[in-house]
This record gives structure tokens, sequence and C-alpha cells, in this order.
């Protein structure tokens, strides 16, 4: 079994099959003939043998997205895919096998067995959120690097699992938030450069809230693994609003319900929490108290980080990314950025090949969700918490600590 | 409920808090009659009250036993799968000792034994713990690996001896929960039926033990039991362990050493 875990980025590929397999056709006479020079490497390139072995899992909507961009680069080999609904998983096939003029590209229903080939160094995930944690620590464990669309976790018992997994096993798991560091870059400048002062707060406005489903029975499409869609979730009944991955939140996709979701404190709570934790430096740490406020039936929420700084949501009168200083020019210090090329996803790539931590490297995405989870749990029970950020409980609040994470269904443990 | 005890709770709630007096009896009681024929399909708005009069009740413990036995009774009345699934979520949130029985009698069926453990695995009740253990001699196919994992999360040291039957187990699913429970229990008990097993671990297993072994290893050692994460640590390191197993192990000891 090839394992790569403790070799150099040099030695990943040298123990890579697929060199041992050119190898041997390089002897053949016919096979110079069947391979053109670019494949080998020429005209910038990357043969083979040098690239990351790639397979996607999920790769409806945004994995149909994630997909294309990594089969678009040079320094990939994408070899698998995996999906529930078999039209997807055969479209996306086809779209890897015309990419290369092979048929390599193998089709699975059940992503365990993209895990345990060996061939496969990295993947990328782009279930809807109730899969994520499953699916990055089984990725840690098979020794596979991985890439995860956001919100990367659904609970927050989930994050701290998934980063253990991805520190016992020196694994590169990267959250899949680009907007982070895209869609906030005059606000993240301007905290880091020192022109807002010492900052003190940042309000990010977001939502809707996720809701429970119980919609109607309908019959279960030709080709759709229902079940496996469930998985670790409840059972329910198929019905195309509760599975549909169109980005909507308002009752007609699974982001919208509370099993498969944060609604859009999670979905877009990823960018906006995650640009806000950026932008007022506070990535590497987790909030140690969410503040409720209801004023005259009004409802917003304050986190509080143990350097004092805040994350406010929804509070009124103030914008989204508004950021709250002080008038003195603060300290200035580098902002920092995705290495390699081609945004986030060259930043994973990147970070594959090096084993630098990325940039969205799943610490930050972690502490980002569960700032998401935190202001849930908050409102959902109405009232102020404390949050131990070592023992990962609430402090003298049991009710609020059975929230922290969901019972999943059969066979699915985390 | 009654009138008179839905009385009895508001009268209390305004004792006890300015926010328990918000309950609004006849929409609960409203709710609590929409739950009897409560189906998929149905408005799940027509239940926002029993919602709400958990948040109100919140700090009210007299209020709150009444709720939740209005909610086993309901559990007790023949409803349906979806007003089960309902009554199972609130019960997580607000469950007592009071629920375990009600909660534990829908272990055994295959259609409510998530549902259940939805509720049981989050009470801080021991008796939710005591009720899984209970049932997993009791349950067959696949609803093993849940109560196992239920059990793993909840670190439930009495249950080693019988989760560590299930690593030999010929439905892969039971023996790989019961590895990862095993690990997430984290004892010193649960580490030596981890290493016992490890030697006769078929192919499929060798994996999941080992992985289990690791995070027993961390819980180990989070628990200040330093030399018996040592052990297992310095066990993960031959060679017919991956490499990544092995590097892993490696890492352990060395934190290991630190503390």
């Amino acid at each position: 079994m090839a394992d790569y875990t403790i070799n150099s980025a040099k030695g990943r590929y040298a123990s890579c099959g697929r060199r041992a397999f050119l190898k041997t056709a390089a002897a053949s006479v016919a096979l110079p003939y069947l391979i053109p020079a670019s494949a080998m490497g020429a005209d910038g390139n990357v043969a083979p043998s040098n690239r990351i072995v790639m397979a996607g899992i999920g790769i409806g909507n945004m994995g149909r997205g994630d997909m294309g961009t990594f089969l678009g680069r040079n320094d990939v080999q994408y070899v698998a895919v995996c999906d529930v609904k078999r039209d997807v998983r055969d479209s996306a096939t086809n779209t890897v096998n015309q990419k290369y003029g092979n048929t390599d590209c193998k089709a699975y229903r059940d992503f365990r067995e993209i895990m345990v080939r060996d061939d496969i160094d990295a993947v990328h995930c782009a279930t809807p959120d109730h899969w994520h944690a499953i699916i990055v620590i089984e990725a840690c464990r098979n020794g596979k690097d991985i890439y995860c669309q956001k919100p990367e976790t659904k609970t927050l018992r989930e994050g701290r699992l998934m980063i253990e997994a991805a520190r016992r096993y020196g694994r590169v798991v990267s959250g899949g938030s680009q907007r982070v560091l895209e869609d906030y870059r005059a606000v993240v400048n301007a905290c880091w450069g020192g022109s807002m002062g010492n900052v003190k707060s940042i309000n990010v406005s977001v939502g809707p809230f996720p809701v429970d489903c119980n919609k109607e029975s309908q019959p279960i499409p030709d080709g759709f693994d229902w079940d496996m869609w469930l998985g670790p979730a409840p059972w329910a009944p198929y019905h195309p609003h509760r599975c549909s991955g169109s980005y909507s939140i308002d009752g007609t996709s699974w982001r919208s319900f509370r099993d498969y979701s944060g609604g859009g404190m999670t979905d877009w709570g990823a960018h906006h929490f995650g640009g806000a934790t950026f932008a007022i430096d506070v990535r590497e740490m987790e909030p140690e108290e969410v503040i409720f406020h209801n004023e005259n039936g009004r409802k917003f929420a304050t986190c509080r980080y143990p350097n004092g700084k805040l994350i406010h949501h929804n509070y009124p009168g103030r914008k989204n990314m508004q950021v709250e200083g002080t008038d003195e020019q603060g300290p200035s210090k580098p902002v920092p950025g995705y290495a390699g090329s081609g945004g986030i996803y060259g930043d994973f790539i990147d970070c594959v090949k090096t084993r630098r931590n990325p940039f969205r490297d799943i610490e930050y995405a972690v502490h980002t969700t569960t700032v998401c989870h935190l202001f849930l749990i908050a409102y959902e029970l109405e009232r102020s918490l404390k949050w131990d950020t070592v023992k990962q409980q609430f402090i003298d609040d049991d009710e609020a600590n059975r929230l922290v994470d969901v019972a999943r269904r059969e066979p699915w443990v985390i | 409920m009654t009138s008179k005890e839905a009385i009895k709770m508001t009268v209390v709630a305004g004792t006890a808090s300015a926010a328990a007096a918000q309950v609004d009896t006849a929409a609960v009681d409203a709710a609590f009659e929409t739950l009897k024929t409560y189906d998929w399909g149905a408005d799940r708005g027509l239940l926002n009250p029993i919602d709400q009069a958990i948040i109100a009740t919140h700090g009210d413990a007299a209020a709150r036993k009444a709720l939740e036995k209005r909610l086993v009774d309901a559990l007790a009345g023949g409803i349906s799968r979806s007003a089960q699934d309902y009554v199972c979520r609130k019960l997580r949130v607000i469950g007592t000792s009071q629920s375990v029985e009600a909660l534990a009698a829908l272990l055994p069926a295959e259609q409510t034994s998530h549902i259940a453990r939805y509720a049981l695995e989050r009470l801080p009740d021991e008796k939710a713990v005591d009720a899984m253990r209970d049932a997993l001699p009791k349950v067959r196919g696949k609803l093993k690996s849940g109560l196992i994992g239920s059990l793993g999360v909840r670190r439930d040291a009495k249950s080693v001896t019988a989760i560590a039957g299930f690593l030999g187990d010929s439905d892969i699913e039971a023996a790989r929960a019961a590895a990862q429970s095993l690990g997430l229990i984290g004892t010193p008990a649960a580490a030596g039926e981890l290493s016992k097993f490890a030697g006769k671990a078929s192919a499929d297993m060798k994996m999941p033990v080992a992985d289990a072994r690791l995070v027993c290893a961390e819980r180990l050692l989070a628990d200040g039991n330093q030399s018996e994460a040592v052990a297992l640590y310095k066990a993960l390191q031959g060679d017919d362990q991956p490499g990544r197993v092995r590097a892993a192990a490696l890492k352990g000891m060395l934190a290991a050493t630190k503390k």
C-alpha cells in the first residue's frame, strides 16, 4: 500500500503507482505513439506521474464546479467521482473521461470505496453539510488530503474531531470558502493595515435560521440512493425540496433544513463570519461567550473572544462587515494569502505538494463554523451562553450541551 | 394536559420567571391536540407553541416536568412516525429520567431506534446510558452499530466488554462501530480490548482498529493515563502498520513525553 504521510513532497510522487505504469509502458514499442509529449511533461504540462491524483465526492451543483476547477489544472489527475445520484455521477464521469480522452474515471455510489483506493492522493467534498465531518475524518484516516466545501461542520462536536483527525494523520485539510479572502479584502486590509486603529468589533448580517422539514413523501427518483443521501441524518421520506442542492434558503433546498444544514447562518455565515474572524484576526481562537439580546422583541447576539474582541450578529443599525475601531493608527501587519496559483483551489493543491497548512486550514474553518453554531444555539434557546473552548462544552448549561452534537443514524459514527 | 394542569403550569411559571409567564397554554394545548394526527406533510408551524413553551419554561422545573410529561404521554399514544420524530427532538432538549422508559421502548424497532437515540444520546441522566446499554443485546442488524456508536459517544466505560464482543462481528458496520467506540471511550480497559483484538483483526478491520487505538491513546493522555497511552503508541510503531499510523504514533509518543 502506497503511503505518503511521512514522505517529502518529492517522495510522494516517486512512490506513485502511475509512474511505475509509465515506466513499464515506455519499454514497449507501441506506447510512445499513444502518449503525447504534452502528457509526458512537455509544453509546460505536468506528467501524469507527477500530478496529484484526485477524486470528487458529492459532485452535483457546487461539487460540479469544484470538480471543473480541479479537472482544469494540469497538476491534477482526476480519476474518480462519487455521488448518490446515478445521473450526476454518470455525467461527471463522462466529463472527466472526455477531458482525458480515456475511460479511466471510475464512478462510485459509496465514498468509502474511494477512500480505500491507494492510488488517490486527495479528494474534494461537496456533499450536503451533514456528511462533511464523516467524509473528512474518513479521508484523513485513509491518508488522503481533502478540500471540503463550507460550512465544514454541522455540529460543534464535529469540528474538534475533524481537526484532531487532520493533525493525527498530518493531512492537508482545507475549508472551502473562497470568499473569506476574496470578498472582504478592503475590510481585511483596513484592519490589518492599522487604519481601523485597535479593532474592537465587527458586525455580520446573515440569515435565515434553519427550520425543521416535514414535507410529505414523494416517489424516490430512479437511480437515487435516498438512504445514502440521508446518511447520518434522521430518516425522512423523500421530497425534492428536502434534497435539492439549490442555493436558495427558502424551504426548497436542503440548505434550509436543520438536519442537513445550519441554514443561512452557516451556509452564508461560513463566508461572512469567516471574513469577520479574518478581519479582526481571531481565526486562531474560539469565542468564550455568546450574549443573546432581546430588546423589545428585536433579537441579536454577540460573540466575545478571550482577547475581548466582539463579533456581533445583526447588531441594530450596523451594516454587514461594519468594523468598530478606534481613532488612532493601529499596528500594521502583512495580510496572509493563498499559496500557489489558482485561488483557494490552487492554495490547496500547493499545500498538498508542500505539506504546509492551507489558507483555509480546517482549524480556521472550524473556528468560523463554531461561531455560527454558538449563535444558532443561543438563538434557539434564547439565552446567553458561556463556552469552554478547551472542554468544548457550555459552562453550567446542560441543556445547551445537548445541542453540541446530534446522534447519528446507524451505521454512522464519529 | 388538563386545563387545571395548564393553569398550574402558568402559575408556577409566573412565580419562577418572567419568561415562563409567556406560555400560551391554549396554544400549547392545541399543538398537543395537533400532534395526535400530525404526519408528514402537515404544517410544522402548528407545533411551534410547544417549541415556544420549551424556551419559556427554562428555569422552571415544575413547568418543564409537566411539559415533558405531556411529550412522553404523546409518545405512548400511538402517534405517527413524524410525530414521534418531533417528540424525540424535543425530549433531546428537555428530557430527564422521566422520559427514558418511553424512549427506551423505541430502541429495538428499526423505524424508531435512531430517533430514540437522538434524544437518549444527549440526555445527561445516566439512566439514558443504562437504557442504551441494556438495549444492545436486544437489537438486530444495523441498529447494533447505532447503539454501539451512541455508547461510544457517551464514553460509557460499563459497555467496554459488551462492545468489544462486536469487534469480530461478521457485520462489518457493527465491527467498525465497536472499534470507533472503544477508541472514544478511551479507558485503559478499552485500550486493552483493542490491543487484544488487534493481532487477529481481518484486513478490513486493521485500519479501523489502528485508528481507534490512536484515538484511544489521545483520550488516555488527556485523562492523565500517560503510561497506557505510551504503550498504545509503542504498539502502533511496528512494520505491520501503515506509514501514516506509525507517523501518528510517533507524534503521539512525543506529545506523551512532553506531558
